[in-house]
């Protein structure tokens, strides 16, 4: 949906504006060394990078959506699991993520191939990344520290859907 | 009649009482009281979503009345420590839509939380790390009741589309393009 920006969008918008402001400024002697990067702008390329890689163990559970039998989830598994990951605000363009500098340097996340352990494995990632974020923040200046909150606060809400997922395929299952 | 609009950039928290600083900054205090307003008309609105609903959706809802309570008290604790009143309660809240069904009463819910993380991240934009902390974990506690109530998450709970429109770069000066 363009009206409904993805987390990557905001975030790496975020990013950029230091290094605007930087090249914007007028004093900055062109034939000296490169500023320093804004310490903020570190925060944010490791905040991009976490979502990144979020992405991507969405995609290798999912894989095989779009690459039937390449998903770790396998064939008829994984009809099943998109249908219980449906609530799930996955970013758009999430089964096709942009190259990041983990998938260029070939670190694809291994995944569990059992459907249910597979959501158990999304689901700790979940918690980690939520963790992460918040500790971004705590150090964060004002405008970063809103984003990480709301952003660790959104992956909060993936859990208990998680959660349904197992009970739902472990219910279709005994069905 | 007070309105239940949107709270603005401020809000409340989680537990911080025994680590509230005890002479806060008027910044501070004036977030504290943002989620506190924010806070009131959340108990009170999830007064009218309960009467609409009935079983297990009305016991979550007077599950979340009740957390919305505890965090009112929580806050009014905090600013009490600070010396400073905690405002009060309105006698009654004009409701943003109107409820007559149980949906509509579930719609009023996610609004709620919608605008209770919204008010709770004002506190996250402060830099007292107990104030901080109390924001974030209060902003995840409304993200978790919403995504019940609506059945969905979202990317960015209490984000406004106003805060995630992304700067556009200044526009070319076309004279200046167009000239040699």
């Amino acid at each position: 949906m363009a009206a409904d920006p993805t987390r990557r969008v905001i975030i790496a918008a975020a990013a950029v504006l230091p290094l605007v402001a930087v090249s914007g400024c007028g004093g900055v002697d062109v034939l000296a060394s490169p500023p320093a990067p804004a310490r903020d702008v570190g925060v944010l390329r490791a905040a991009i990078a976490a979502e990144q890689l979020m992405i991507m163990r969405y995609a290798a559970v999912l894989g095989d959506v779009q690459n039937p039998g390449q998903g770790a989830a396998g064939g008829g598994t994984s009809a099943t699991l998109t249908a219980a990951l449906e609530p799930l605000n996955v970013p758009a363009g999430s089964t096709s993520p942009s190259p990041s500098p983990s998938r260029r340097a070939g670190s694809a996340p291994p995944v569990p191939t059992a459907p249910t352990a597979a959501i158990a494995f999304l689901r700790a990632a979940e918690q980690a990344a939520a963790a992460a974020m918040l500790d971004r923040m705590r150090g964060a200046a004002a405008s970063l520290a809103q984003l990480f909150a709301s952003i660790s606060a959104s992956e909060a809400t993936h859990v208990p859907v998680l959660d349904d997922a197992v009970r739902d395929i472990a219910a279709r299952a005994g069905a | 009649m007070s309105k239940l609009e949107e709270p603005r950039e401020a809000s409340g928290g989680h537990r911080v009482s025994s680590r509230a600083p005890r002479a806060a900054a008027p910044g501070t205090i004036h977030a504290l009281q943002a989620a506190l307003a924010a806070e009131h008309a959340a108990v009170y609105g999830y007064g009218v979503v309960g009467a609409y609903l009935t079983g297990s959706s009305r016991a979550t809802a007077t599950a979340d009345w009740v957390a919305h309570q505890e965090a009112r008290d929580e806050l009014e604790a905090v600013l009490r420590s600070s010396g400073s009143q905690p405002g009060p309660a309105a006698v009654a809240y004009r409701l943003p839509i109107p409820v007559r069904t149980p949906g509509e009463a579930v719609s009023l819910a996610v609004i709620l939380e919608d605008r209770i993380a919204t008010a709770y991240l004002g506190l996250v934009a402060l830099t007292t790390p107990a104030v901080r902390e109390l924001g974030a974990l209060q902003v995840r506690a409304s993200a978790l009741r919403a995504a019940f109530w609506r059945g969905s998450t979202v990317a960015f709970p209490g984000l406004t589309a106003a805060a995630l429109a992304i700067p556009q770069r200044p526009a070319p000066d076309r004279e200046a393009s167009a000239s040699p």
